[in-house]
């Protein structure tokens, strides 16, 4: 193919005129035969060799080009009688009913016309939508009598698709056009329609435009039979019936006659467009398919938009299932083998690389870092075999490129669908790892929302040097450790990296110099000076610290005590880090959790995105460490509590029921008052929903009093590893009120939930409250509440998902075009103010402090240090 | 559990296995419902009644099949899930053609297969015990239920559907919009005829009542419904449908609004005596309707057409014969008095997902569906080719106007595509063998007509009726959740029996005061 560069400049669209398609047009197709006995095309048929050839033997007769060069070319066929276009019969519609039905002209007077030309005129200037102004001038111009020729105006009506009544009278195609070429080049213009590139009678097809072979391939069977592309059946269609037509008009048939083939030239024309217009029957097949005509092939998720022009396929990716890797760098993705000798990286070979270039040839396609292809200086390319490997070897100059393995350090891109934010897409660092999985660090599991219960993910690799060094800068792992979704970090750690980190540093740990050093190794960290004596946890989570970092904030573990002992917190959850030295608090979800880390994004905001990267990696394996030493475990011992504590609650909850009674007694005495703004029945199950809450969250404090830090469970929920306290009050205590749509629960059987209560009963068991605790066991008619308040979340994720997928699809429609420019003025693509300052406060979210453009408390703690 | 009583959940087990509901209505199927069919189907008759077909008794052989040399063998499930066969019966019915007058002796023919349940009442497998079934290549453990289809193994899943014959009363939109809707769903042999009544505040000047029935395009006012079914006066129709004041002037607001649309010409009115007044009356309510199904035929075509229409759509479980015209008046008169409660908040409208408005069709029934349609277009092409075999002036012989394979291949295709009769797609599933449970679970799998594409909430939910009928659990994740759902495990269906029976039986009791 001739490499010719064509830029397009601009895109006009309008209609084609009949001398625009006869101008387009190489052949007149008269004949609706496709092929001769001998399997040749015929002359003037719908196959003629003017259209264009398929077959790259074949030179095509219009352009000379041999098949697959030759891109095709339009015919035509003359119609005998005018035809509707079916995409058009609204428009025609609407301009019929906006002009006289004698002269044509809009049904406005001069003025209003006048006007409404000027008004067009300034939108146009100011490229601005016009759709509102016309739609308010087809409004405006109806009227009963023409301003212009005083003619009475008949009601104009449409039958879907395609046909036009005026009065009881239905217009033949022919007397549209007529009347659609009354209308003046002015009035057009007013009308929406520019005469420059559409006259409104051009809406009418007198001549049809007939598709390049290209376009509709007949495909050959293995038996030898031919099967032709659907378009061209329909085209036959039109052609026989076009062709008959003629003959009948020439042979001077009855009018009748001539309308009835009329009509079913129409209908297959209007097929031909759509065949799935409403009020039409749809064209079949002989099997009885409907045809795929020219709307089918665009229209839909299977059409040739959303299919193929939005949904292309890409070469150079992989997929396969993700699995956990805590030993390599969030900037790192493990990369299978069997992958890396799949997908390649173009290298021009050079002075410098030669030698390792012929090391990956020799090495073939089999053995690891190899080579697939080699490309020559003409541009063919060669595949590499054991046999052509020395063949190539030899002639292996700088300026060949090499399409070699992948290999450790090469960047590519990582993604994870839904691809929701930018974050779902980022370049990492090859590591050839062996197995068939794609390995990734557990900190960058939040971003993609990635978990290991089967979840796969696509990769790719760059080809060019421009996409490595722009990915490298742009969208490395790193640079995404702070979210432009709230300013904070969401790469961070979490489940057992926190709560390793909690048990490493939390007050009672302390490890002797051997173990310390071995941890410290572990972590691949600097080994320090041997200082003689043992080391707590805190000394070495402050190994990871900048030197000169500071700061001070409560962690996750705070109880949220009314006076803060601050220094002196009795659960070292005041944390205070001094010139890189870990002196107080332990480290827990606010330390560095994703989300929340708040030493994670004071890490990145002072010291940049590497130090933070490598903040991150040291710390997961000193956690892994921290978690190594004491040993991490859970079982429903944890949530074991002394019969006491069993009696309290229990106690607690026959008091929380009597309160129930109490206010329903109230409510059926009438003795209840009603809140403002609701009705007496709301006010009692307000009420009784606050007074079972309460109840469930005692019943847990009785029980969390029980338990203390040496509970692994509890470690987890308080850290914000996994769980949370209601978990553990669920498991220990009281499961709680079962809420379907936000309510107690209401429907079932008549006045009453379930048979086993009173009609009209409003009690808390009636309703759905659980005493029981899961470990405790649910009673029959709990269990069926708890069944049901289940059932609620698992339909409203299913159903959540593809909608909140919809509202995000077009979201995304409505801000693709939208650009900052470096003055933070926001436009769209044709150059229109959004807004005149980004966000209106100029701040990129990404960059923020958690939302804020500056942490004023922050730099005055900073300045006070000073 | 106190007491232990697991004993009793053994017992219980003893007697019923987990998938009885599905052999129980393929038993009643095959043993009653098949000789109803066709007892039911009109007899063929040809060229204005001179030939005509009697059918007399249906039979069904156990299982064999017929290999390529002609030999006859009996054939045991596993033989035909390796062999890609089809595991099913033979049926023969007696059949004599009779010409004007004769009187032929029955003979029995053949008239097609029928896909058979493993385990039912005719199935080979019926009683064998353990090590029998072993020796026929079975799992003993193996519970039946389902049918094999070209060697697949195929599952009739249960269909819910909202209860047939039964007065749903519907709220359309908020209370203040003061709309509501009464939907019957009647079914008569397999014909479904949805009969719906709304209250609506017309948009100009119209009746607020106004009913649908299949073969009537649109609605049409309710009170010319009922003048047309025999309520000829104005009081007749408004005590009928309620003795309180307020309906009734809704009532009388609508027959005063209908009037023009009766077309009533003065001139004929005058002088006539009341009764005759109120015949005039009805008989052009009667016009209305016939102006509507057969608009543009002569009068007395389009008369017959409504009252056709009439006795055979409208609300046809009641009956299809003129007598029953006064049935269906009173029915809807109580119809539309449950309608206007709903509107004056006097009544609450129905719950659509209480498990008492709710139906189940299992195996039995829904190859009742297919078997009716399967035999009628069987019915269809005798009808043909023997009236091609008179045209040709050939001797007509019943054997070679059967064409066995129609009814064959049609039971054949539904069972194993899944596309059953009606439109449905997924009423036969591929047996789920990936454990034993997953059998079981299959074997009692509910599906609900409700489209996956849209929320349904309250339909997803599970309701408090359902507690011991449907397992509160088992449901998929994903859009069909909440939709697909599996009987509990204690969970009987019942088959149904006909009502007249019941009330045969009660009368017989002496409970009833005559």
């Amino acid at each position: 193919m001739n490499k010719f560069i064509k830029k397009i400049a601009q895109i006009n669209f309008g209609l084609m005129s009949p001398e625009d398609i006869r101008k387009m047009s190489v052949v007149k197709i008269e004949t609706p035969d496709t092929y001769d006995e001998d399997g040749y095309p015929i002359e003037n048929g719908l196959m003629d060799p003017h259209l264009g050839v398929i077959d790259p033997s074949l030179k095509c007769r219009s352009c000379g080009f041999r098949g697959g060069e030759c891109q095709g070319h339009f015919g035509s066929i003359n119609l005998a009688r005018p035809v509707i276009h079916v995409g058009f019969g609204d428009v025609i519609h609407k301009i019929l009913r906006s002009t006289c039905n004698e002269c044509g002209r809009i049904l406005l007077d001069d003025v209003a016309i006048e006007e409404y030309r000027d008004k067009i005129n300034d939108l146009l200037n100011q490229g601005e939508n016009l759709n509102d102004l016309i739609k308010e001038i087809y409004n405006i111009s109806k009227k009963d009598v023409c301003p212009h020729c005083e003619a009475e105006q008949e009601d104009i009506k449409i039958d879907k698709p395609i046909s036009i009544i005026q009065g009881d009278y239905k217009l033949t195609s022919s007397e549209v056009r007529e009347k659609l070429e009354k209308i003046t080049d002015d009035d057009a213009f007013v009308l929406g329609v520019n005469p420059e590139v559409a006259r409104p009678e051009w809406l009418i097809l007198t001549v049809l435009p007939v598709p390049p072979v290209t376009v509709r391939p007949s495909i050959t069977l293995d038996t030898g039979e031919r099967s032709e592309d659907d378009l061209t059946h329909k085209l036959v269609d039109i052609l026989r019936i076009n062709q008959r037509l003629i003959e009948n008009m020439e042979a001077g048939a009855p009018q009748l006659i001539v309308e009835d083939l009329w009509e079913l030239l129409q209908y297959h024309v209007t097929t031909y467009f759509d065949n799935e217009a409403s009020g039409v029957p749809p064209a079949r097949h002989r099997s009885g398919r409907p045809l795929k005509t020219l709307a089918q092939r665009l229209k839909g998720k299977e059409g040739r938009f959303r299919s193929n022009l939005s949904g292309k396929r890409v070469n150079f990716s992989a997929r396969t299932v993700i699995s956990p890797d805590p030993n390599i760098s969030i900037n790192e993705v493990g990369v299978p083998e069997m992958i890396a000798k799949e997908v390649t990286v173009p290298s021009y070979v050079t002075d410098w690389n030669i030698d390792e270039m012929k090391k990956y040839i020799e090495n073939g396609p089999d053995i690891h870092p190899g080579a697939n292809y080699v490309i020559r200086l003409d541009g063919r390319k060669i595949r590499v075999y054991d046999e052509t490997k020395e063949a190539i070897l030899e002639k292996l100059e700088p300026g060949y490129i090499v399409e070699r393995h992948l290999n450790n350090g090469d960047m590519v891109l990582f993604n994870r669908q839904p691809s929701l934010h930018r974050m779902s897409m980022m370049a990492h660092e090859v590591k050839v790892l062996p197995y068939k999985t794609f390995r990734l660090n557990l900190c960058v599991c939040p971003p993609y929302n990635a978990d290991f219960d089967g979840d796969e993910m696509n990769m790719h690799v760059f080809q060019t040097d421009e996409s490595r060094a722009e990915a490298k800068s742009l969208m490395r792992v790193q640079e995404h450790i702070l979210s432009p979704r709230f300013g904070g970090p969401i790469i961070g750690a979490i489940h057992d990296h926190i709560s390793g980190a909690y048990l490493l540093t939390r007050e009672e740990s302390t490890f002797t110099e051997e173990q310390a050093l071995q941890i410290i190794r572990k972590s691949h960290l600097p080994i320090p000076k041997r200082k003689n004596e043992d080391w707590t946890g805190k000394e070495l989570f402050s190994l990871l610290l900048p030197d000169d970092f500071n700061i001070n904030y409560k962690a996750e573990i705070c109880r949220k005590c009314d006076v803060c002992l601050k220094e002196d917190c009795e659960n070292d959850a005041y944390v205070v880090i001094k010139d890189g030295q870990l002196l107080y608090g332990a480290m827990d979800e606010k330390a560095y959790g994703s989300f929340s880390g708040k030493i994670l994004d004071a890490i990145m905001k002072e010291y940049g995105p590497t130090r933070t990267k490598e903040f991150l990696d040291r710390s997961t394996d000193l956690a892994i460490c921290g978690i190594m030493k004491t040993g991490i475990t859970t079982s429903t011992n944890d949530e074991e509590i002394p019969d006491e504590a069993q009696e309290r609650i229990n106690a607690h909850l026959v008091m929380a029921e009597e309160k129930v009674d109490k206010l329903v007694v109230a409510y059926e005495e009438g003795e209840l008052e009603a809140l403002p703004g609701r009705s007496l029945e709301e006010t009692l199950e307000m009420k009784i929903m606050q007074v079972l809450g309460e109840a469930r969250d005692k019943s847990g404090e009785i029980a969390e009093s029980y338990f203390g830090m040496d509970n692994h469970s509890v470690v987890m929920a308080l850290t914000g590893a996994r769980a949370s306290m209601l978990n553990l009050t669920q498991i220990t205590a009281c499961v709680g009120q079962q809420s379907v749509r936000g309510g107690r629960i209401h429907r079932g059987y008549i006045d009453r939930t379930l048979p086993h209560f009173r009609k009209s009963e409003l009690g808390a068991k009636a309703k759905g409250f659980v005493h029981s605790s899961y470990k405790g066991g649910l009673d029959p008619i709990e269990f069926f509440f708890h069944a049901m308040g289940g059932r609620e979340g698992l339909v409203d994720t299913a159903i959540r998902t593809a909608q909140s997928g919809y509202m995000q699809r077009r979201l995304v429609n409505a801000l693709q075009d939208l650009q900052v420019k470096e003055s933070g003025l926001v436009t769209d693509n044709n150059g229109l103010v959004i807004q005149t300052m980004f966000g209106e406060d100029g701040v990129d979210p990404a960059k923020s402090d958690y939302g804020k453009a500056a942490d004023l408390d922050k730099i005055i703690d900073e300045m006070r240090i000073k | 559990m106190k007491n232990n009583t697991w004993g009793l959940v053994d017992t219980f087990f003893d007697k019923y296995d987990l998938v009885d509901h599905h052999i129980k209505s393929y038993n009643d199927f095959v043993n009653n419902r098949i000789q109803d069919i066709i007892d039911i189907t009109e007899n063929i008759s040809l060229e204005n009644g001179k030939y005509s077909l009697k059918t007399g008794k249906i039979f069904i052989e156990k299982p064999f099949t017929k290999e390529a040399d002609g030999s006859k063998s009996m054939i045991f499930p596993t033989e035909a899930r390796l062999r890609n066969l089809n595991y099913s019966a033979h049926m023969y019915l007696e059949m004599a053609l009779n010409e004007e007058g004769e009187d032929n002796p029955l003979e029995k023919v053949y008239i097609g297969e029928l896909p058979l349940m493993l385990k039912s009442d005719i199935c080979h497998l019926k009683g064998l015990n353990e090590e029998e079934l072993i020796e026929q290549g079975e799992d003993p453990k193996d519970l039946g239920g389902y049918f094999i289809v070209n060697g697949s193994e195929r599952a009739v899943v249960t269909m819910e559907e909202i209860a047939p014959n039964k007065i749903i009363l519907e709220r359309i939109g908020e209370v203040v919009d003061r709309r509501a809707k009464a939907v019957v769903t009647s079914i008569k042999s397999g014909f479904r005829a949805r009969i719906s009544l709304e209250y609506k505040k017309p948009r100009k000047s119209g009746v607020f009542l106004r009913i649908s029935f299949p073969y009537v395009p649109g609605e049409i006012p309710l009170v010319i419904l009922l003048r047309a079914l025999g309520f000829t006066t104005d009081e007749e129709i408004i005590t009928s449908i309620s003795d309180d004041f307020n309906y009734q002037m809704i009532i009388a607001d609508d027959i005063q609004v209908s009037e023009p649309a009766l077309k009533l010409d003065p001139k004929e009115m005058d002088g006539l005596s009341k009764d005759e007044r109120n015949e005039y009356l009805q008989q052009a309510a009667i016009k209305y309707i016939g102006n509507r199904v057969a608009k543009g035929m002569t009068e007395e075509y389009r008369i017959k057409r409504a009252e056709d229409v009439v006795n055979n759509y409208l609300l046809p479980h009641i009956g299809i014969t003129d007598e029953k015209r006064e049935n269906k008046a009173i029915y809807l008169a109580k119809m539309t008095e449950m309608l206007l409660q709903v509107i004056h908040e006097e009544r609450e409208p129905h719950d659509k997902d209480h498990y008492t408005n709710k139906r189940l069709r299992v195996s039995g029934d829904l190859m009742e569906d297919l078997f009716r349609v399967a035999f009628t277009s069987l019915t269809r092409d005798m009808t043909y080719q023997l009236e091609r075999s008179i045209s040709r002036g050939k001797e007509l012989s019943i054997r070679q106007a059967v064409r066995s394979d129609v009814l064959t291949e049609n039971i054949k295709h539904a069972i194993a595509t899944g596309n059953w009769v009606g439109g449905r797609a997924g009423v036969s599933q591929l047996l789920d063998r990936t454990s034993f449970m997953g059998t079981l679970s299959h074997l009692r799998r509910v599906v609900s007509p409700l489209t996956r594409s849209q929320p349904h909430f309250e339909a997803r939910d599970l309701h408090p009726t359902q507690y011991g009928k449907i397992c509160p659990n088992e449901t998929p994740e994903g859009p069909n959740c909440g939709l697909v759902k599996n009987l509990a495990l204690m969970c009987n269906i019942s088959e149904g029996s006909d009502s007249e029976e019941i009330k045969e039986i009660i009368k017989n009791m002496n409970v009833l005061e005559e």
